[in-house]
């Protein structure tokens, strides 16, 4: 009842968040100059001709009608179509959106299990050598930014090595090998300060868990270190790790943009850095409108997980 | 030197021996020695007490006990022996297995991600290898053992579903799962309101007599500052002074007729509810040794009332069954503790109230927005129509479980809350619900904890300045630098102390600058909110005698909220007892003290642990909801009418002159309880 109560709540809000956003992301395209009228017929036409055209595609009507025909398309499952492309969005953004996904997927993995293991090692092995030289590498990958990663990798495997391709695609029927070579150093890339994260902050949730009294209890008890470390010190320390691997995901899609583009990897973030350059507004709108979708659900997903994870929200109200 | 000499009072048998152990920390200024030359022994089935302040190291050794003082400590013994066992190179592989422990503030010893069922069953699982069903089985029986109401359905909570009495004893039962000989009890109560406190060491009283598989009997070290607990559940007793034995005993000797002046300290300091009220406590003057360099002479010397001669040369232990390490000891022997003259005389009192509260209330809303929007959300009454006076100079002393909306109160006397409902006035004139800054100014505040409510980054000076300068008491910075000087004289502290900062300041010294804060603005009324309850008793006793020369000297009155009775008796005028967001009691210190008393009055002065009084009476535990309407303490009332109590709300009658009792139960009947301190023998 309480947890139907709970899902009904995190829903409803997932709700007016999506909602909130499809106002922000159609204000914001309205506000930018040019519209679609413009982008169709290009930058030599004439005004009577973006006039006519204005007003065929409903451009002079109020804003919250265009809104609300934009709104009720969407929900409708009509996604638009691509002025310079001319293929509907719907398409486009799907075939773009899987190989994203794969990309997102196995950083977000090497995230989550590089992160929380990194974090464990140091959290364990606290203030020895491995654990100082981890922290500064853990720096380091923070502080410099993914594009100078991308940039490097590219010149280190690719220019100098020419063990890996540069740059591109190639889909699973062409193989593992050549699907893996292209996909291994973007994943690299976008994994990288993201990892470094995750471990700094489970390596600290860990070391506060380890330090609590029921550890010592548990050590107290006359239990074994590794019954310790993953029955009673593990469920609490990965509370937090949890809460910021979805802002991570959040993260993650910002990395996309940068790293598909570098490594001209056809994805969604480089659909939408594409739109934007061209004045492709209804597949931009729409590109935004799928980002925004992920982040909320990977929010709503993490918010879930932390319940189960964390009886005291799980299981509320008195035994005794 | 450690003398061998302090240990066994049972020669043979005894499953733990513990002799001359040191254990030293280092730190930045070199080695902290926190435990200098201890030994301790305990023979099956006793129990030893092992009594000191913080700082004393006595949790210390326990964890040396344990072997998990981690790798950076220096532990020393002549012997540290568990059933002939060496404890240096076996303690991992004994503890939780034959030595079991229960720490204090079980709400953060329990695992919070794991069920109740788990952390009982662990120990049975890891250590007698028992299978599973049988192990939930044993937990199960283990838990009703422990007196918790339907244990099978508890095996399947988790923690934070449980109330603080209950995580205790799921601690004690995880502790004995594993079937132990020993039990390390460390603070095992402290933070439990004093019913449950009852409960619980009625509970581990049952446990000593108990008897384990093969006709072993458990032994206990119980380690306390509560001299109450240990008279209550120990055979022995052992006094611990900064990391040194200074005494050990009987509990009878050390107790009723102690020999050591720091032991004499401690018995004079505690407030009592059964001493006669008004008197002044003796305080122990100064602060913990430093434990950097130890004294080799007596490291009590420079806080003790009888130091004389020969207090410089290394202490020797005399005495065979009770022992103490003090050269003059056998001078002082019918000496007690010197008590402090009060300074000044008390001013009279007026008879117009300073504060009147009518009908105040206030309700907390539980739930969320959509509760809210659902009409799901009841929300709890903290504080439920009440009505109280205080006059100047006076204390009215507020006292209440954990919970049972005495802080709440405190702060809407304060108008610190929004009232849902009720009046409030001040010097005879309402206060309003934004009030200004006149009311402000006379009406202020001590908070228990001075180490969060004070600046750690502002020195003393400054954070009595900002509230000079804030009431604009002065203004220039030579005024305001007379008036800091003032409030440190006010409260007793060297001027000097305007330069530091809090972290250099004593637990004692910084609940005295928080208090000197508050007097600032030179208040008519202040409220201290448990304002000595997380001071150790040598030094709690000389901040209530500080307090309590304030109000005489300046005619401050107080609301004094705390959950300690003993304080209560000893501070207030008048005592108003809390329950449940009603004042179910109040009158005269003196009145409230004896019979006629409500009930539940007689169930909080009956569960105060008191040195050299034997109880074994377990008060009922509270076990269902209030009734809607009726008295709300009819569930826990050992007197309940029947259905009256249940659904009638009770009246307010009158004892005598002002004091007043909130019962169904007619007033010739309640006077005819016996005195609280009488009932413990014959039931």
């Amino acid at each position: 009842m309480r947890l139907a109560a709970f899902l009904l709540r995190r829903l409803l809000g997932l709700v007016g968040v999506l909602l909130g956003m499809s106002v922000l992301i159609f204000g914001i395209i309205h506000i930018l100059p040019g519209n679609v009228a413009y982008a169709i017929l290009g930058e030599f036409a004439t005004p009577a001709a973006v006039a006519q055209l204005e007003a065929k595609l409903g451009l002079n009507d109020p804003l919250p009608m265009q809104y609300w025909r934009w709104l009720s398309a969407l929900l409708q499952g009509d996604f638009g179509t691509s002025i310079v492309m001319s293929r509907p969005a719907a398409s486009l953004i799907a075939e773009a959106l899987g190989r994203s996904a794969v990309l997102a997927a196995l950083a977000f993995g090497l995230v989550a299990m590089g992160g929380i293991g990194l974090g464990l090692y140091g959290a364990t092995h606290r203030g020895r050598l491995a654990d100082k030289l981890l922290t500064l590498l853990q720096f380091v990958l923070i502080a410099v930014p993914e594009f100078f990663w991308a940039i490097l990798a590219v010149l280190i495997f690719a220019a100098w090595l020419n063990l890996l391709p540069a740059t591109g695609y190639a889909p699973l029927s062409d193989g593992v090998l050549a699907w893996g070579s292209h996909l291994l150093l973007p994943v690299l890339v976008l994994a990288s300060g993201l990892v470094a994260h995750v471990a700094r902050l489970t390596r600290s949730s860990t070391i506060e868990v380890l330090d609590s009294r029921y550890v010592l209890t548990a050590r107290a008890r006359g239990l074994g270190e590794r019954r310790v470390l993953w029955r009673h010190a593990l469920p609490n320390a990965l509370l937090p790790a949890i809460t910021v691997l979805a802002i991570d995901a959040g993260l993650l899609i910002g990395g996309i943009v940068v790293v598909e583009t570098v490594f001209a990897y056809p994805g969604l973030g480089r659909l939408l850095v594409y739109a934007i350059e061209r004045h492709d507004l209804p597949l931009l709108q729409v590109g935004m409108m799928v980002v925004t979708a992920i982040y909320a659900v990977a929010n709503f997903i993490a918010e879930l997980l932390y319940a189960v994870l964390n009886p005291r929200i799980r299981v509320a109200g008195a035994a005794a | 030197m450690p003398d061998a000499a302090m240990s066994d009072v049972v020669v043979d048998g005894n499953v733990l021996r513990v002799e001359a152990l040191s254990v030293a920390y280092p730190s930045r200024d070199g080695w902290l020695h926190a435990v200098d030359g201890v030994s301790l022994s305990i023979a099956p089935g006793t129990v030893l007490g092992l009594v000191g302040e913080s700082g004393s190291g006595k949790s210390t050794v326990v964890l040396a006990l344990l072997g998990l003082l981690g790798s950076s400590a220096r532990l020393r013994a002549e012997r540290l022996e568990f059933d002939g066992h060496d404890l240096l190179r076996e303690a991992a592989a004994l503890r939780g297995r034959r030595i079991g422990v229960v720490f204090q503030d079980s709400a953060a010893t329990l695992n919070p991600a794991l069920t109740v069922g788990t952390q009982v069953v662990e120990p049975m699982r890891v250590h007698l290898g028992t299978k599973r069903a049988l192990a939930w089985q044993r937990g199960i029986e283990l838990l009703a053992e422990m007196g918790i109401p339907r244990p099978a359905e508890i095996m399947r909570s988790y923690p934070h579903q449980l109330s603080g009495g209950m995580k205790q004893r799921v601690g004690i039962a995880a502790a004995l799962a594993s079937e132990p000989d020993l039990l390390l009890l460390d603070e095992p109560t402290t933070a439990l309101d004093v019913t449950i406190e009852a409960q619980i060491l009625s509970l581990l009283d049952r446990l000593r007599t108990m008897r384990l598989e093969g006709g072993r009997r458990l032994a206990m070290l119980l380690v306390s500052h509560n001299l109450g607990i240990v008279d209550r559940l120990c055979d022995s007793v052992s006094v611990l002074y900064a990391g040194r034995l200074v005494e050990s005993g009987t509990t009878a000797n050390v107790l009723q007729r102690p020999l050591h002046p720091y032991s004499k300290g401690l018995l004079a300091a505690l407030p009592r509810v059964d001493r006669q009220h008004a008197g002044r406590l003796a305080p122990i003057p100064g602060r913990l040794p430093d434990l950097w360099a130890p004294d080799p002479g007596c490291n009590f010397r420079p806080r003790c009332a009888f130091a004389s001669a020969g207090c410089e040369q290394p202490q020797r232990v005399t005495g065979d069954h009770h022992k103490v390490r003090c050269h003059r000891a056998d001078t002082i022997v019918d000496i007690p503790w010197p008590i402090e003259r009060a300074t000044a005389a008390a001013q009279p009192r007026s008879a117009v109230p300073l504060v009147e509260a009518a009908d105040l209330s206030i309700r907390f809303d539980s739930g969320g927005w959509l509760q809210r929007l659902l009409g799901e959300s009841a929300g709890i009454l903290a504080v439920d129509r009440v009505s109280l006076t205080i006059h100047s100079g006076e204390v009215l002393g507020l006292v209440g479980e954990s919970g049972c909306g005495k802080s709440t109160l405190g702060r809407l006397l304060l108008r610190l809350l929004p009232a849902l409902d009720g009046t409030l006035s001040f010097a005879a004139e309402p206060v309003r619900a934004k009030p200004d800054a006149r009311f402000r100014r006379q009406a202020q505040v001590v908070f228990q904890n001075s180490d969060t409510s004070l600046n750690p980054r502002q020195t003393v000076g400054e954070i009595l300045g900002r509230a000079i300068r804030w009431f604009a008491i002065a203004n220039v910075e030579a005024e305001v630098m007379v008036e800091v000087g003032r409030l440190l004289d006010l409260v007793r502290l060297p001027r000097s102390y305007a330069r530091r900062y809090p972290h250099q300041l004593s637990g004692g010294e910084k609940q005295r600058v928080g208090i000197a804060r508050a007097l600032a603005p030179r208040p008519r009324f202040v409220v201290c909110d448990e304002a000595v309850s997380a001071l150790d008793v040598s030094v709690q006793a000389a901040v209530l005698n500080l307090l309590r020369d304030l109000r005489d000297q300046l005619g401050v009155a107080y609301l004094f909220i705390s959950h300690d009775i003993g304080v209560i008796a000893h501070i207030a005028d008048r005592i108003a007892v809390m329950y449940r967001g009603t004042i179910v009691e109040e009158g005269l210190a003196d009145d409230v003290l004896r019979p006629p008393y409500h009930p539940y009055t007689e169930l909080l002065l009956s569960s105060v642990p008191l040195i050299g009084r034997q109880r074994d009476t377990d008060p009922p535990p509270a076990a269902r909801p209030p009734a809607a309407g009726g008295c709300k303490f009819a569930d826990r009332c050992r007197f309940r009418l029947g259905p009256l109590c249940d659904s009638v709300p009770p009246p307010l009658q009158a004892a005598g002159p002002g004091h007043r009792i909130r019962c169904h139960i007619p007033l010739p009947q309640l006077a005819g309880q016996p005195h609280w301190l009488d009932r413990g023998e014959t039931t």
